[in-house]
């Protein structure tokens, strides 16, 4: 009997093993696991919102002093931004003339035209080790892996997993350099895109900070500034805030220096994200 | 000894949405990555408690893989194995005695600390968290603990009204 128990055990281990393996570092769903994440999604969407209203709606009360302060700086920012966009406008005439001028292709025009896909959050995973969130748009909407989550404040992560009409979001906090399929974000910083740049790869729990590694010696990073995703490659889309460099210091081997960046976004108690749909440029 | 397993499946369907649709509202900003319990998995020591060991192995084993697959990050099946073998473990545990509420959240604690070491020894065999042991624990697993020890405490009262069958519960209720 002990032996049985034991014999079943072995099996049960070995089959597990098998299955944790094959299913590591998997993008595509099978269709009972497509079945799954959208039925409980759809139902559990009716359940995450309106908690998030009420929990929200009682945050808002305790924050009730703080809106006339807010309100005087959003007043400020709404004037810059009336110049602001005056400027942009004649720099955006101009770069279409150029554009045309210099013959640029139909592809290369596209390259930069982003379509925001606004999406409601439907549920967070209560795996501490691999913290994922759903959101209620799917392949039907035309959400591919790999594009870009944010929110108004910043970068929150990147889809890993689509089924028809949920999707399944790893956050930023789960950059890991050592895991098998390794995401990292080429970053640069705002108002100086020319002259700096850096890799996100990691994000340290303890200190909440995420980790931008390979930065030139000479590059004009400071202390302070906001860092933004640098578009260079064209998978990620470029311009989306990740956070603001907090400490600067040499890297591992000496070569390159480091910086620790804290996020901009906050990664509990979404409610609406948006997903970046990048023009389809690498396709023939 | 006897549970409503139909009840006790749709309450665990009941808990997978507000474990993954509720709780995270209810948890304040500064915890959020700490405080992350498992209400199947306590339903799961109840089971194992009231329903035998078998019993708590596939509800486990079933409510474990549905949150792996829900919510799949790197991998699938680290809490279907985890629960599965705790829930069976648990049963073994509890097969002798009847369940008093000491018992439960005894066995939750327990049962908690070992299904998060599980967890995390996956994913430590896969490279899949650069944490050291040490700090795991003390980053999630025991606040998780404690609070799902707590929630042991509150589902106590429900489970024993809801989900065992009559006749067994006042029989019960008379020998305890």
């Amino acid at each position: 009997m002990r032996n049985k128990r034991l014999f079943i055990l072995m099996i049960g281990l070995i089959v597990f093993i098998a299955v944790m393996g094959f299913t590591l570092g998997r993008t595509r769903l099978t269709w009972p696991e497509k079945f799954l994440n959208d039925a409980v999604g759809t139902v559990q969407g009716a359940l995450y919102r309106p908690v998030g209203a009420v929990v929200d709606f009682f945050g808002d009360l305790g924050r009730l002093s703080d809106v006339y302060k807010e309100n005087q700086q959003l007043r400020q920012t709404v004037a810059q931004y009336a110049q602001d966009q005056a400027t942009y406008n004649f720099i955006e005439a101009e770069n279409e003339r150029l554009k045309e001028e210099l013959n640029f292709t139909e592809r290369q025009k596209q390259l930069y035209k982003y379509r925001y896909l606004i999406a409601q959050v439907v549920g967070s995973s209560s795996n501490p080790l691999d913290r994922t969130i759903k959101i209620n748009l799917g392949a039907r909407d035309g959400i591919k892996p790999q594009m870009a989550v944010t929110t108004t404040d910043g970068l929150v992560g990147l889809v890993s997993r689509v089924s028809e009409f949920t999707s399944t979001v790893e956050p930023i906090t789960e950059l890991d350099p050592e895991s098998p399929q390794g995401v990292q974000i080429a970053a640069t910083i705002f108002g100086k895109e020319k002259d700096s740049f850096g890799i996100i790869d990691s994000y340290d729990a303890k200190s909440g900070m995420l980790q931008m590694v390979k930065i030139d010696e000479n590059d004009k990073m400071a202390v302070g500034d906001k860092v933004i995703t640098s578009g260079l490659g064209n998978v990620f889309p470029r311009g989306i805030v990740i956070g603001t460099v907090v400490n600067r210091q040499d890297g591992d081997f000496g070569l390159t220096q480091k910086a620790m960046v804290e996020p901009a976004a906050k990664f509990d108690h979404l409610q609406e994200v948006f997903v970046v749909a990048v023009p389809d440029v690498n396709g023939p | 000894m006897n549970m409503r397993m139909n009840r006790v499946v749709l309450a665990g369907i009941l808990l997978v949405l507000i474990e993954n649709g509720v709780l995270p509202w209810l948890i304040p900003s500064a915890w959020s990555g700490r405080l992350m319990p498992h209400l199947t998995f306590v339903l799961a020591v109840y089971v194992a408690g009231y329903a035998g060991r078998h019993r708590a192995f596939l509800f486990g084993l079933g409510f474990g893989l549905l949150g792996d697959v829900l919510y799949y990050g790197s991998l699938i099946g680290p809490y279907a194995f985890g629960m599965g073998l705790i829930g069976y473990a648990a049963g073994l545990l509890l097969e002798r005695k009847p369940l008093t509420l000491a018992a439960a959240m005894g066995v939750t604690a327990m049962g908690s600390a070992a299904l998060g070491t599980i967890v995390y020894m996956i994913y430590r065999l896969f490279r899949l968290t650069p944490w050291s042991y040490g700090f795991s624990f003390y980053w999630y697993i025991a606040p998780s603990l404690l609070l799902e020890v707590l929630i042991a405490l509150a589902l106590y009262l429900p489970v024993r009204r809801f989900l065992l069958k009559p006749s067994s519960s006042s029989s019960e209720e008379s020998a305890g």
